[in-house]
Order: C-alpha cells, then sequence, then structure tokens
C-alpha cells in the first residue's frame, strides 16, 4: 500500500531531515508512527501523500508516485493535518463541496461519527467552531471518507480526555482489510490499544517498525517491586506502583504493551532493541 | 476515470469556489453594483477611463487572490490534495479570474448603470439615457502602448495582465499582489536596461528615454512588417504562455 524505497528529503541545503528512509506499511493495519518533535513524522506523511517530493529515493502509494497527485490516488487518500485548514462554510456545505470528490464518502457514517462527538448541528460553522470541535469534525469526515490510506497527523491535540476515547472507538471501528491508517503522534498514549503496528522514528531514520504481536513476542513489559538488573532488562522506569522494566521475554509469557515505555526504551538504546528484533 | 480531464471534477472545483467564497463574492458584487449605481445617480456623464482602470486593478486583485490558499499551509496542503488534475485546477482558476470576472463586471455593471440612471431619472425629472460607458470606453482603451481600439484587444490585454498576476499568486505564497507587482517592475527595467545595451552596442545609441531617435532601416514593398509579425505573435501568445508557466508551477508546488 505504502512503499518508501532510501527516501532523503530536506527543506534546506545544508542538512538532510530523512535520510535513506526505507518503510513498507499493509493494508488491514492501524500503522502508529511515533517519535520526539521535529524527526520528521509530518515530513513522512507529507511525502507520502505527495505534498511534498523526495530529493532522492521513490514512494510508491496505491500503486502511484505521489509526486504527481493523480486524482485516481488522491480521491484514495485523506489526510488530517495537525493544523486545519480554514474554511467559511458549515459542516452542511463542506460535506456538500467536498463529499462528491471521495466516491466511497457515506453521509450515514459521517452523521453517526459526529453524533457520537456529540455534534448534531450540521449548520454550525466551521470558522466559528473550537479547534478541538474542528478536529472533531475533520475526523468525522476523514473516516467517512472510506479511502485506502487515512493519515492522521497528531489527530488527538486538541481533543479532551473523553472524545480521546470516542476518537479512538471509532477509527479502530472505521478499519477493514482494504484500508490502511497511519497515525503520527508523539502523544503515545493516546494510541493505546487502537494500533497494530508501531513505527519509530528517531534521528530522522526508522529505527523500529514492528507489529504489536512481534513486539509482545519478544518484549515482557512488567512491574517490579525491586529494581532487579539482570542482562535482559532492556529499559526500567521507576513509577508509584514499583519499576516498571521492558525485558526480553526468553520466556514467552503474555504482557501487555506499554507504547509509552517501549518508546523510551527505543530512544534509551535503539541498538539493542534492532538487534534483538532483527535477529 | 479520465486522468488529464473531467468536467464533472471541474463543475466541483467550480462550486468549490461559490460555496466556499459566497459571501465575499455578494459583498464584492453587491458593492460594485452599488458603485455603478452611485455614479449614475448624478446625470453627470464620464467617459474616461478611469472605469476600466479601476476594473483593471481589481481584477488583478482577483487573479492574485485566485492561490491565496497558499498563503496558509494546512490551506495549501488541503487544495492540494483536492482529487482534481493540475489541469482542472488550474482551469477553474482562468475561468474565474477572466471569462466569470469580466462577465461579473458587465453585469453588475449593466444593472448598476440602467438602475443609478432610472432612479436619478425619476429623483430629478430628467430623461437622460441610459448609456453604457464602460462597455464604449473599454473599446477604446489602451495603456500607454498601442496595443489596439476594439474591446477584444482590450480583454486580451486584460487576460495577460490576469495571467501574470495569476502566475504571481501560484509562484509566491505570501503577499501576492506586492510581490508580482514588484518582479513586473524589476522584469520591465531589465527590458529597458537591456534594449538600451543593444542600442548602445549595434547602432550606438547612448540614451535611453531622454531623447528619441529615428532608425531608417531598409524596407521591401511586400514585408508586412516583421515587428507586427512579432508584436501579434506576443499578443496571442503572451497569456497562453503564462497559463503553461502556470500549470507547471502548480505541478511543482510543495507545501
Amino acid at each position: 500500500m505504502v512503499d518508501v524505497r532510501n527516501v532523503t528529503f530536506s527543506y534546506t541545503r545544508k542538512t538532510d531531515l530523512l535520510s535513506n528512509l526505507s518503510l513498507k506499511l499493509e493494508a488491514g493495519h492501524i500503522h502508529g508512527l511515533l517519535g520526539k518533535n521535529g524527526e520528521g513524522k509530518s515530513t513522512l506523511l507529507k511525502l507520502i501523500s505527495g505534498l511534498d517530493f523526495p530529493k532522492a529515493g521513490s514512494i510508491e502509494t496505491l500503486g502511484f508516485n505521489p509526486v504527481k497527485r493523480y486524482p485516481q490516488m488522491l480521491r484514495e487518500i485523506f489526510f488530517l493535518p495537525e493544523e486545519l485548514p480554514q474554511f467559511t462554510l458549515s459542516i452542511k456545505n463542506y460535506e456538500k463541496v467536498y463529499a462528491p470528490f471521495y466516491p466511497h464518502f457515506s453521509s450515514e457514517q459521517f452523521n453517526n461519527h459526529l453524533k457520537e462527538f456529540e455534534i448534531e448541528n450540521k449548520k454550525l460553522m466551521l470558522n466559528k467552531l473550537s479547534f478541538g470541535q474542528k478536529k472533531k469534525v475533520f475526523v468525522a469526515f476523514g473516516l467517512a471518507t472510506n479511502t485506502k490510506l487515512l493519515l492522521m497527523d497528531e489527530p488527538t491535540n486538541g481533543l479532551d480526555i473523553p472524545s480521546k476515547g470516542q476518537f479512538r472507538r471509532m477509527v479502530a471501528s472505521g478499519l477493514n482489510d482494504d484500508r490502511c491508517l497511519i497515525i503520527s503522534t508523539h502523544q503515545v498514549r493516546d494510541l493505546d490499544s487502537l494500533i497494530d503496528s508501531i513505527t519509530v522514528m528517531e534521528g530522522h531514520e526508522i529505527v523500529f517498525n514492528e507489529s504489536i504481536e512481534g513486539i509482545t513476542k519478544k518484549l515482557l513489559f512488567k512491574v517490579y517491586d525491586k529494581n532487579e538488573k539482570d542482562e535482559t532488562v532492556i529499559h526500567s522506569e521507576e513509577t508509584l506502583r514499583g519499576y516498571y522494566q521492558v525485558r526480553e521475554n526468553i520466556t514467552g509469557e503474555e504482557s501487555k504493551l506499554d507504547i509509552e515505555l517501549l518508546f523510551n526504551a527505543i530512544i534509551k538504546d535503539k541498538n539493542r532493541i534492532k538487534q534483538l528484533f532483527t535477529a | 476515470m479520465n486522468t488529464i480531464f473531467d468536467i464533472n471534477r471541474l463543475g466541483l472545483l467550480l462550486k468549490r469556489f461559490f460555496l466556499e467564497n459566497k459571501q465575499r463574492e455578494l459583498t464584492f458584487w453587491g458593492l460594485a453594483t452599488l458603485f455603478f449605481i452611485l455614479m449614475h445617480l448624478s446625470g453627470s456623464k464620464d467617459d474616461s477611463s478611469t472605469y476600466v482602470t479601476l476594473i483593471f486593478i481589481a481584477g488583478f486583485i482577483f487573479a492574485a487572490k485566485m492561490f491565496k490558499i497558499f498563503n496558509y499551509t494546512p490551506g495549501g496542503m488541503h487544495y492540494l490534495l483536492i482529487p482534481a488534475t493540475h489541469l482542472e485546477k488550474l482551469i477553474t482558476a482562468i475561468l474565474l479570474s477572466t471569462v466569470y470576472f469580466i462577465a461579473m463586471i458587465v453585469i453588475t455593471h449593466v444593472i448598476g448603470t440602467t438602475l443609478g440612471t432610472t432612479i436619478g431619472n425619476l429623483h430629478r425629472g430628467t430623461n437622460n439615457p441610459i448609456y453604457f460607458e464602460l462597455l464604449q470606453s473599454a473599446s477604446g482603451y489602451s495603456i500607454y502602448i498601442t496595443f489596439g481600439t476594439t474591446l477584444l484587444n482590450t480583454i486580451i490585454l486584460f487576460a495577460a495582465f490576469q495571467s501574470v498576476f495569476m502566475l504571481g499568486s501560484i509562484y509566491f505564497n505570501r503577499n501576492a499582489v506586492g510581490k508580482t507587482i514588484l518582479a513586473i517592475i524589476v522584469v520591465l527595467m531589465l527590458l529597458v536596461y537591456i534594449s538600451a545595451f543593444l542600442s548602445n552596442t549595434i547602432i550606438g545609441i547612448h540614451s535611453v528615454g531622454s531623447q528619441s531617435h529615428t532608425i531608417n532601416l531598409p524596407s521591401s514593398e511586400n514585408s508586412y512588417g516583421v515587428d507586427e509579425i512579432i508584436f501579434t505573435i506576443i499578443k496571442y501568445a503572451f497569456t497562453p504562455f503564462l497559463w503553461i508557466v502556470s500549470y507547471f508551477r502548480l505541478t511543482e508546488k510543495q507545501v
């Protein structure tokens, strides 16, 4: 669905923001793209959708070269940016203008999602809505487009706590075997129990790209009373309940993935994690 | 699916423009009508080119705002990701900045003049005829150079300027109007200096503009006039050329 091959990109001539980056993302998954601020997550999404052009390497999105921005590709992509565009349109008119561009758009789904977000009046003007409410409208619209590729850049920014839960439920229900969702965020907890694949960007490159299933097979996430430091411990954090650790899963024990802990472990010792997963 | 041009997508893009800018368009054309009404209330006839000059300026600003969406990155991202070809997006902009703009000017002028003259006549008890001076003055309008005195030539000149400003609005992300005017000035100055340099090198004339020089070139009887041919080519090719440049600029646009 998305195939990024040895892509290099920079906004300035001196330093590369992305260097020789490769990544393959398949349909039927919700991919979490994680990384600190300024690592190039948004840029990667822009490259995938054809908003920016790689300096070197190539990208294939839905079988197309995104640089060409062909309508048959664009009608199967919906990109929800972190910062939303300004429209002097009502929600109803926004739907009237943009829905016809997306052949699989479902008005029923859009209404249901809006209802779930407690936005029932479609006559509301988009420019009069708060940032959070506007975000809800665009999330609802994006999911209702039923595009094959849905890119979301920091979608939970601006959403209140109940809305984050609603967002997770909606996104999970919007996935099917033909659809690929890529969610970029630095608020890793917001994606808890939503994503089924994790991609981490660090130092302007992809340092980790694994399925949740694969992660829990190889890593163990557990709270320990003592800060035991045997050779299987990769990362440890002190919490009120004890020491929360990431360890090599040598016993095959099942545990619940903690994205934040994994992310911190990768940032701390990416080489060890890489070695573990390439072995 | 047509990958180059689809009339339905063009229709959707036009619909998008009108729905998104409904308020602004109604205000602008309402004010234009009011302007024409007020101009004719007094009954005085002004056949100067002031109207046309104002309309030209309004038209340039209108064209320069065609791609103002690129002023704001999220807006530009949203626009580039609309599932339509670059050609359809450009044709929409051309149709709006030329055909639509000229049609609306004519409509508001006719309505405003008719209403203004009629109200003025009723108010003063006069019987002034309804006279559409814009169409008259436009047909005799020329900017500095002898471009021609027909309405068609005025429209061609208008479209040429529009295409410059439209290209400017794609090229420059912010303050497109000002930057385009600046670019025009720079290009014109360059042309003046290049011509001065060529005159100096080839013929040996040093000054530019302060003195007029007549150069007699050998002529043949059946020469239609190379300069006329070149001028005609430029006249008809300039606007399409800039539209093509705009198209390629749009395809290369990154946000």
